[in-house]
């Protein structure tokens, strides 16, 4: 055995997939790159680029009827069952021979860890499953054993008495842990991750991260690692390949790489991290705390709280405490960044603010009028000042009504304009302003990308002319480079307008970034606030500081 | 692209979805069966009746249909011809309603008022005297739905084209009715029944569903509570009761029928709203500060309003379907045709008359599909994204 050789090598791949009747997608197109033993290589791309359905090649696990590869060889170092050595081209295996590299030598875990495990058998049940698949004649009491020994591998702890446990009972970080034991309890070769830290909160992603990274040193396997992340990739990777439109642009070695990026598009994506993006030239933060005019949000011990009910009554037998006690000024022109994990009331809050949720008790003040408790009928004429923008792209515009549509309506309700022409000329301004075409008023929202749709969300906003705008995770979903765009966008906007925004984000970068002052929020209650400079330099909270310690950056160390 | 942008702009979204939803062969067949229906159904009378259309006698020219016209056949084939004006006429959707309704309006008050049919109609005496006139034109069909045609004898269950004498293209029934003429009669219960019950049932449904959806909370637990108490109503037997109390009348059977029947499309349009109410856009829209009226009519409606269009067009069959039975159970109108009567005679004769089981069946079938074809194009033109492909 040639302990030099790659134990993964792709050579010249070509993936195409079919698309309606004639179309072809060269989703892959002439990509080759070797993965050594015990090394971790990184394919890194927007979305779209390819790197997931190049991934899927290598275990063939594309449907066959839309699939295709026309070139190209993966050359996969197979160890057999009986410890000897092959070197085969998993494009010509046949699909027996497939089945035993896929889950035994080749393991996957994906990104959602939501619908990854089968919701109704136990954990246990579902590790021993893969592990009898693979290891015919194992007996149920070995079996159980070495699921408990792999559990206990990915640090889940009291794995004897988490063995009956169903995956509903996990929280994500611990579902992803299952799937990771799953994966490597037939000890694979390569473990092929493919965004398995995306769906995560950072502080979990951060020690998913470092199970990986120890997991690889005891068991000396191989992982393809595929992420959006370039701080992800800084963390993990060895070598690391960067994807555009189905090529690798640049690859080799991650410091090298990060350090020294040649070519345009690797330079580009780097520099859209925000750490490392540029803000313009007049950007100026804020250096202290207003204290002496009044705040144009108020919001004063503020509760949230959604009942549970249970029995044949219904009868409410506890609250979810969403947002419990806040207080939080926000004052004009100034952009608050408000982070935490998910589940810790962030969206709640920001959506009580623009009264989309009832507040239970506290009050919440717009410019020194009280809106909590008015009718929808006395909330009207104060909706246009109070506005939000979402974050899914697919579902934040009325995909039956055209953006000229969406974005006049709420004017002509407000009386904003003169007539229908002048609405529409106000419509297409503000497009400008986002940096759309005025021909984009005449389409729907699905002939547009996640980025464009976004800008509409804003557009949407900004036509009623806001003081105020409640921006809730509108780039998480999207490319780090179109995010890039937005957020200058949104710094550009809020010179322009003097608009405040409220700007609720999981991510520290984005924060960092773009905000005057930084409210850190956990279980519905605020854990710190203040500028930005000190809460994300300084921060003097033991949780804020473990927040800020597990976000992936980009200095290679 | 100024012109282009000016025509998008003054299409109205219903227009939009009307024209693309009718630009596919299958709903356009489907469209055109039910407008042939739909004319068949106005110009009843006209089209298939005992009396001649014209005659002259002793030189005069007379009508002889006219005096058997009744007022609600005035008020259906003006209505038919009102909207064939208004379809061609440029103007905007509420005027053409208001229109329409004045004329029909005015229409049926004076059919009511001018128009007296005799209570007893003879149809024999027109053949008889038949050698009176010197000239005259019949009806395309020359027989009335309740002609027995008692002056021929017996002439029960003759298969179509087999009499020399007369010309029968569908056969008789087993009363020795023309089974052609009572047919085309029969299509107007169907048509009514079916558009005036499902519109009646989608109206409730979309306004009770639509509240249930977008208040959820205590509104949607006493709508669902109103929902199941309608469900549990077996609808024959309310039927019964009321023909029993009121009398056999078409429109009691429709109203009764659309009454009972909305709870299906309530709790379509509840599971949608609940779904859309939640949805960014709807949520933007209610921060926008919109109307009530334009949240749940513009932005939900359109997107939940597909499972109900294909909902309504098996419902439309389901009200034809219902008249059937109940005719079959001997609950329909005594006298008048309806298709469901006719093969509910096909099934109680004791040889098998292909004829009385053939043309209903076919017509009940035909309309199904139509309704059908129908839905399954608006479901599609609704959609932008599945009519945006085929560009």
């Amino acid at each position: 055995m040639n302990l030099t050789s790659p134990l993964l090598s792709i050579k010249n791949l070509q993936t195409h997939l079919q698309v309606g009747k004639k179309e072809i997608i060269k989703a892959v197109n002439d990509v080759s790159f070797d993965i050594k033993k015990g090394e971790t290589y990184c394919l890194v791309g927007e979305s779209g680029s390819g790197k997931s359905v190049c991934a899927l090649s290598i275990i063939q696990l594309l449907p066959a009827g839309i699939s295709s590869n026309p070139a190209g060889e993966i050359l996969f170092d197979w160890r057999k069952a009986d410890e000897s050595h092959a070197q085969v081209d998993t494009l010509k295996l046949e699909d027996d021979e497939l089945r035993k590299i896929r889950g035994s030598r080749i393991a996957m875990i994906f990104q959602e860890p939501m619908t990854s495990l089968n919701p109704v058998f136990s954990i246990g049940e579902q590790i021993v499953e893969a592990l009898q698949l693979h290891n015919t004649g194992l007996s149920d009491q070995d079996a159980k054993d070495q699921t408990i020994k792999a559990m206990k591998q990915v640090q889940i702890k009291n794995a004897e008495g988490r063995f009956d446990d169903f995956p509903h009972q996990l929280s994500g970080g611990q579902r992803q842990r299952v799937m990771i034991a799953m994966a490597l309890a037939c000890k694979p070769d390569l473990l092929i991750a493919d965004e398995p830290t995306t769906a995560l909160d950072v502080t979990v992603q951060a020690e998913i991260l470092s199970l990986m990274k120890d997991l690889q040193k005891t068991t000396g396997m191989s992982i393809l690692f595929i992420t959006h992340d370039l701080g992800v990739v800084a963390q993990m990777a060895h070598q690391v390949g960067v994807m555009q439109k189905g090529k690798i642009v640049e690859q080799g070695d991650v410091k090298t790489l990060l350090r020294n990026p040649k070519h345009p598009y690797t330079k580009k994506l780097l520099a859209a991290v925000p750490e490392n993006l540029e803000r313009p030239s007049h950007f100026k933060r804020a250096e202290k705390l207003e204290t002496d005019h009044d705040a144009l949000i108020t919001v004063d011990n503020l509760k949230v709280w959604f009942p549970i009910k249970t029995g044949l009554f219904r009868r409410i037998t506890d609250h979810v405490r969403a947002v419990d006690d806040v207080d939080l000024r926000i004052h004009k022109g100034k952009i608050m960044a408000l982070v935490g994990e998910s589940g810790c009331g962030k969206t709640t809050l920001g959506r009580a603010i623009v009264q989309l949720e009832a507040a239970t008790e506290g009050s919440i003040k717009l410019a020194g009028q009280e809106l909590v408790g008015l009718t929808p009928k006395q909330l009207r004429p104060i909706r246009p000042r109070i506005q939000i923008a979402f974050q899914d792209p697919q579902s934040s515009l009325n995909p039956r009504l055209q953006i000229v549509t969406t974005l006049t309506e709420p004017m002509s309700v407000h009386g904003i304009g003169e007539n229908k022409e002048d609405r529409i000329e106000r419509a297409a301004k503000v497009l400008e302003i986002m940096q759309l075409d005025r021909d984009h008023l005449w389409r729907y929202p699905h002939e547009f990308s996640g980025g464009q749709r976004q800008r509409i969300g804003l557009a949407r906003a900004l036509v009623v002319d806001p003081e105020f705008i409640v921006c809730d995770e509108i780039t998480s979903a999207l490319d780090v480079s179109v995010q890039a765009e937005i957020l200058q966008l949104l710094l550009e906007i809020r010179q322009q307008r003097d608009l405040t925004l409220l700007f609720i984000t999981h991510n520290i970068g984005v924060v960092e970034y773009l905000s005057d002052e930084t409210v850190v929020m956990k279980a519905g209650k605020i854990v710190e606030q203040g500028l930005t400079a000190d809460v994300c330099g300084n921060p003097q909270q033991e949780y804020t500081q473990k927040l800020l310690e597990a976000v992936p950056r980009l200095k290679v160390s | 692209m100024t012109d282009m942008s000016q025509t998008r702009i003054n299409q109205s979204y219903g227009r939009r979805i009307l024209r693309s939803a009718f630009s596919g062969w299958g709903a356009r067949l489907g469209l055109a069966w039910v407008i042939i229906l739909s004319f068949v159904a106005a110009f009843a009378p006209i089209l298939a009746n005992s009396m001649p259309l014209i005659a002259s006698k002793n030189g005069d020219i007379i009508f002889p249909i006219l005096r058997y016209i009744s007022a609600e056949d005035v008020l259906v084939m003006s209505a038919f011809l009102v909207l064939l004006v208004l379809w061609k006429l440029r103007l905007t959707f509420s005027t053409k309603l208001w229109i329409f309704a004045t004329l029909v309006m005015l229409a049926g008050f004076a059919g009511k008022a001018f128009v007296s049919p005799p209570k007893l109609i003879v149809y024999e005496q027109y053949r008889e005297t038949a050698s009176e006139y010197d000239w005259m034109v019949l009806p395309p069909i020359p027989y009335s739905a309740k002609d027995y045609l008692r002056d021929y004898g017996d002439t029960g269950l003759e298969a179509p084209l087999s009499d020399i004498k007369r010309n029968h293209i569908m056969g008789t029934d087993e009363n020795g009715a023309d089974v052609a003429s009572r047919m085309i009669h029969a299509s107007r219960i169907a048509m009514s029944i079916g558009f005036i019950a499902t519109g009646i049932a989608m109206f409730l449904g979309i306004i009770i569903g639509g509240q249930m959806g977008y208040f959820s909370g205590k509104v949607d637990m006493l709508g669902m509570r109103l929902v199941e108490i309608f469900e549990a109503i077996p609808v024959l037997f309310l039927l019964l009761t009321f023909v029993a109390f009121f009398g056999r009348s078409i429109y009691i059977m429709m109203i009764i029928i659309g009454v009972t029947g909305w709870s299906g499309y309530a709790r379509y349009i509840r599971a949608e709203f609940l779904k859309l109410r939640k949805q960014d856009y709807v949520q933007a829209a209610i921060a926008s500060g919109l109307p009530l009226r334009s949240i749940l009519f513009k932005h939900m409606l359109p997107n939940g309003i597909a499972p109900l269009l294909v909902a309504a067009s098996f419902g439309v069959a389901s009200a034809i379907l219902a008249v059937a039975t109940l005719s079959f159970l001997g609950l329909g109108l005594v006298d008048e045709p309806s298709w469901g009567q006719m093969l509910n005679q096909a099934v109680k004769s004791s040889v098998f008359n292909w004829w009385m089981a053939a043309f209903p069946g076919g017509a009940i079938f035909l309309t199904v599909f139509a309704y059908n074809l129908m839905g399954e194009a608006l479901r599609d033109a609704i959609d932008p994204t599945v009519t945006k492909r085929e560009d």
